[in-house]
């Protein structure tokens, strides 16, 4: 057996330019695939999290129904109990926060605008939304039941607001009366998002209840976990806490935002069959490798099959050759993607542009991208290709087993 | 007048202990017009010598003059200029691009001189001709036999009109009959056209055709015979 | 010199090519498809920027618009503009503008009868918003607006749902007047418009322009004018003779009002030259590789064309011809597929119709089209010739430094 194997690699290295051609077309291919997937899936974590984040939460318990028409009217009784049940019960809960959101018309003294309003609980949104911690003027809400209000950026200016200026929160209450109340503004937020910095303010719940005439229900639970690898326990962890009452749904972040599971959907999809030509075109241009250089040993072949070596051995050979030939390329491949990878991972990846970019798409966060270090991530490229170079290495050898041995050795 | 000279020259391959002396001061005077056989055992020096006069290598040390110039200080484009111009050359085996036909094998090197087509044509089908080769123009190498591929390597070496025709055992892989022909073809041209032949070989029968015998052995001309 | 001896050189690189056809038939292949491939991805990310770009200037922003300064940071009615002057409208009616339209814009709150939403309100004159803006197109339910006094209104399909309402039901739009006074008015609506994204049919609100005005006690001020040019190029010095006709009002083509479609469009061109670089690498090393091993299969021929007195320039050139065909003949047949499939095959599109969500969210029409511009065209087939003869250098180089004597004694 080893005498095969290093008759085999010696074998490779009668012709080292072709094999060093041939093993650096496989370590291209592998590379860009060991480095481009982790990168390409770290976007997507990237994507999702930052817009999860400011707002949505990884999770969250609504009324059903209330996701496709969030009508005011449909709320969840004694949202605030439920919520304290679930704080704290499990490690998988980061955070627990309760909201009750309408639309409303926000006027100063010259302006009015139309604005998506939330109640909720200062001490705990934190732990599920981003924005209480984006708050560059002023400061966030301090108590529940207090009579202020935090505005996004763009909002606050179309306004002509600034910190301690009070504005008027004009809207329709749960029970169809008219809600209105005159607000403090403490502080304006920041998030980077164009959807949250023009359209968006919150206030404190129970004000946002008693203005609404909510009693003391409310429309959504966040929740946030430790992170989206753990998704899955999550939201069974979830679904049995609630299992009780049918009044209530958990709804995954795929729930929440069904676009960017979509999305991200697609462009997998584009990624592999981009992946899928390339490494066609890479299997077709060492193609030649393999055909010519089982020509040019055909006289060696014809020797060697009239000295007795059965056909089945040569062939075996030849597979065993190819083999170590992908697998070097793989090899080095493997080693350089990878060590770039974990320099992006530590460094993350800066490309100019994208900042803008990320603006439009409401993920500031996009600037510098961490890949994700996940084995399967690796392996896939590498294999695929080990597959494949393979198959068509084969080709030429199944020829070699109807040699015959003169007419070989007669070939020039 | 002489068209090639030698003095004094000498070719070692390799270094040191490894040393091989192929040519060991050889001085050599070639006539315009002679048919001249070097012959000699394996490792004589034979194919040697023969590369030095065409100007596919150099000589270690001493003079090498084809038509009164200085082969052995030409720079490689100018050897490549004599040998496109001056010299032709009939190989052992292996004489002709196997993608042309024979035609345009003939006309490979007068398409190389910049020569016009209608002339090219023209005198290309007439070497063919006096080789013997008419009607078999428009194949290719693989579908000659080998005496007929050797002829179209002597039409080719011969249709430029160089001053010398160098011949490395052409006769080494045909049977006697074609190599009877050959020799008497070369012959044959050798006193139409009065062009130097320098022809190398090993084989009685390729002797037996020159007028002028050089035998060479470990390096050195042994023996200069005029025959015939 | 060497154009003499050039139909020997391709006579030579043709033959040697079909010597062994399969060979140079599996690199062909791989010349095609990387070809191909480098086309359809252009298509591809030029259609989705193209896309991006229509969208957007059909999306009300036109090719240029003019507004009073402030307008754009505050689009509240003390930043109205008066209508156009002589010498604007001089302009706005010459050869160089394909279409214009006025416009009222006010941000303001819908109310039917079970929910309320903030929106824009945009007085119109509907004759003159065909080919203008999306607005333009027919409606999908009930009518369109007829004159700039139609006091009707027209909303986004998505956005009735939304309000829960339809054609034939009031609403109420409530904003603020020229004295900041709250005006509110009843409509009724009479048509559903459809746009490609959710988004735009939920953000504006279409009734008359004079409607608008008055409602708004406006007078005979306007918010906006849009237009469209004739021509792409011509669009620059038009906003520049636009500037210089109405000094105090504010010119801006698309580009400056949407910054970020520029910087997309610049972050994609550069990407694909990386990305044709990337497909290129995959198939040079097989290009590479083939032509040498073809010039080592070659080794005698190539010493005895050195014996015939063959230069070595020569001998490069006839590796770097034969390389040429090959690679001529890869990317003639490689746009020609790639034309295909992005003309003939995808004509229509791509349906993702089944991703429209995640389309959605990357603010994307869920069919997408190809677009090939004649300038990726050259450039591919030019990377890619270029790029494969400096590939092939060194194999041509290799070809011409085989020392004759070693080369023909080689057995």
């Amino acid at each position: 057996m080893g005498i095969i194997f290093s008759l085999a690699w010696r074998n490779l290295w009668r012709n080292r330019r072709r094999t060093w051609l041939t093993a650096g077309a496989i370590a291209f291919s592998t590379l860009l695939l060991v480095a481009w997937v982790p990168i390409q899936f770290g976007t997507y974590d990237i994507m999702i999290n930052a817009s999860l984040r400011v707002f949505p939460g990884h999770a969250q318990i609504q009324r059903p129904g209330y996701q496709e028409k969030p009508e005011i009217r449909n709320a969840i009784d004694n949202a605030e109990q439920l919520a304290e049940t679930l704080r704290g019960s499990n490690e998988l809960y980061q955070g627990v926060a309760v909201r009750a959101q309408g639309f409303a018309l926000l006027s100063s003294g010259s302006r009015s605008y139309g604005a998506q309003v939330v109640g909720v609980q200062p001490q705990f949104e934190g732990d599920t939304s981003s924005i209480p911690g984006l708050v560059k003027q002023g400061r966030f809400l301090s108590a529940v039941d207090a009579q202020e209000v935090v505005l996004g950026s763009a909002l606050a200016r179309n306004l002509k607001l600034k910190v301690r200026d009070e504005v008027t929160v004009l809207g329709g209450g749960k029970d169809g009366s008219v809600a209105a109340v005159i607000l403090t503004v403490v502080g304006i937020f920041e998030s980077g998002s164009n959807e949250f910095d023009h359209y968006f303010a919150e206030m404190p719940l129970h004000t946002f209840q008693d203005v609404f005439s909510m009693g003391r229900s409310a429309h959504a639970i966040a929740i946030v976990g430790k992170s989206l690898e753990y998704q899955s326990q999550l939201l069974a962890a979830l679904k049995g806490a609630i299992s009780g009452r049918d009044d209530v749904v958990v709804l995954g972040w795929d729930e929440l935002l069904p676009g960017m599971k979509e999305a991200i959907q697609v462009d997998k999809t584009f990624g592999f069959i981009f992946y899928g030509i390339l490494i066609a075109i890479v299997v077709f241009s060492i193609l030649n490798t393999f055909l010519m250089s089982v020509l040019e040993r055909t006289r060696e072949f014809g020797l060697m099959l009239a000295l007795g070596v059965r056909p089945q051995r040569i062939a075996s050979l030849m597979v065993l050759e190819s083999a170590l030939l992908t697998l070097l390329g793989l090899v080095i491949g493997l080693v350089i993607g990878t060590a770039l990878v974990y320099w992006a991972h530590v460094v993350g990846i800066h490309y100019p542009g994208v900042e803008e970019l990320a603006e439009q798409f409401n993920l500031p966060d996009l600037s510098r991208i961490y890949p994700q270090m996940k084995l399967s991530n690796f392996l896939l490229g590498p294999v695929s290709i080990f597959i494949f170079t393979n198959i068509a290495a084969w080709i030429p050898i199944l020829r070699v087993r109807k040699l015959e041995p003169i007419e070989a050795m007669r070939t020039i | 007048m002489s068209t090639v000279t030698l003095k004094k020259v000498c070719k070692v391959f390799g270094e040191g202990e490894l040393a091989v002396h192929a040519l060991r001061d050889v001085d050599l005077d070639i006539r315009a017009g002679d048919f001249v056989c070097l012959s000699g055992p394996s490792g004589s020096g034979k194919t040697t010598l023969l590369n030095m006069v065409g100007g596919l290598d150099r000589p270690t040390s001493g003079e090498i003059s084809i038509a009164d110039k200085r082969v052995d200080l030409m720079d490689k484009g100018e050897l490549a200029e004599m040998r496109l111009r001056d010299i032709g050359f009939v190989f052992q085996a292996y004489n002709l691009i196997p993608v042309l036909t024979a035609l345009e094998n003939v006309e490979f090197v007068m398409q190389l001189q910049g020569i016009a087509p209608e002339q090219r044509h023209r005198q290309s089908r007439e070497i063919l001709e006096e080789v013997g080769l008419s009607g078999l123009e428009d194949r290719k190498p693989a579908e000659l036999s080998g005496g007929q591929q050797q002829r179209v390597a002597v039409a080719r070496a011969l249709v430029s009109e160089p001053a010398l025709i160098l011949a490395d055992e052409p006769t080494a892989n045909l049977d006697s009959t074609t190599a009877e022909n050959l020799m008497a073809l070369l012959r044959h041209l050798n006193d139409d056209h009065k062009i130097t032949f320098l022809v190398s070989t090993h084989d009685k029968l390729v002797m037996s055709h020159a007028r002028r015998l050089l035998v060479l052995r470990d390096g050195k001309i042994t023996d200069d015979i005029q025959q015939r | 010199m060497i154009a003499r001896s050039l139909p020997l050189l391709i006579t030579l690189g043709w033959r040697n090519l079909w010597r062994h056809s399969k060979r140079t038939l599996v690199i062909l292949f791989a010349i095609t498809l990387g070809v191909w491939f480098m086309i359809i991805s252009a298509g591809m990310m030029i259609g989705i920027i193209e896309q991006q770009l229509q969208d957007t200037i059909m999306n009300l922003t036109g090719h240029a618009q003019i507004h009073r300064p402030m307008f754009r940071d505050d689009p509240a009615i003390e930043h109205s503009m008066p209508p156009p002057s002589d010498a604007l409208r001089k302009i706005l009616n010459s050869d160089d503008v394909k279409q214009w339209s006025m416009r009222v814009r006010q941000p303001a709150v819908v109310m039917s009868e079970r929910e309320s939403r903030g929106v824009t309100l945009v007085g119109i004159d509907p004759a003159r918003e065909k080919g203008l803006s999306f607005i333009g197109k027919p409606v999908v339910e009930g009518r369109g607006l007829e004159s700039v006094d139609d006091s009707g209104i027209i909303i986004g399909r998505r956005m009735a749902e939304k309000l829960q309402t339809e054609v034939g039901k009031r609403i109420v739009i409530m904003s603020q007047d020229k004295d900041n006074e709250v005006a509110d008015r009843g409509f009724r609506i009479v048509g559903l418009f459809q746009a490609e994204l959710e988004a735009t049919e939920t953000a504006y609100v279409f009734t008359g322009l004079k409607t608008t005005q008055k409602l708004l006690g406006m007078g005979d001020d306007i918010s906006e004018i849009s237009l469209m040019t004739a021509s792409r190029e011509g669009l620059d010095p038009l906003v520049q003779r636009l500037r210089q006709a109405a000094p105090r009002l504010e010119a801006k083509s698309w580009k400056e009002l949407e910054p970020l479609v520029v910087t997309a469009m610049a972050l994609y061109e550069n990407f694909m030259i990386f990305w044709y670089l990337i497909i290129f690498i995959a198939m040079a090393f097989g290009l590479t590789n083939t032509l040498l091993m073809a010039v080592f299969e070659r080794t005698r021929e190539l010493g005895l064309f050195q014996a015939l007195g063959m230069r070595p320039r020569f001998i490069v050139g006839q590796v770097l011809i034969e390389s040429f065909i090959l690679l001529a003949i890869g990317v003639v047949i490689g746009n020609l597929a790639g034309v295909f499939t992005t003309n003939v095959i995808f004509a229509d599109g791509i349906d993702l119709s089944a991703f429209s969500r995640g389309m959605e969210q990357f603010t994307m029409a869920s069919t997408m089209y190809f677009t090939l511009r004649a300038k990726d065209i050259l450039t591919i087939n030019l990377l890619v010739i270029i790029l494969g003869l400096v590939a092939s250098l060194y194999p041509a180089v290799k070809a011409a430094r085989f020392v004759p004597v070693e080369a023909i004694t080689r057995t």
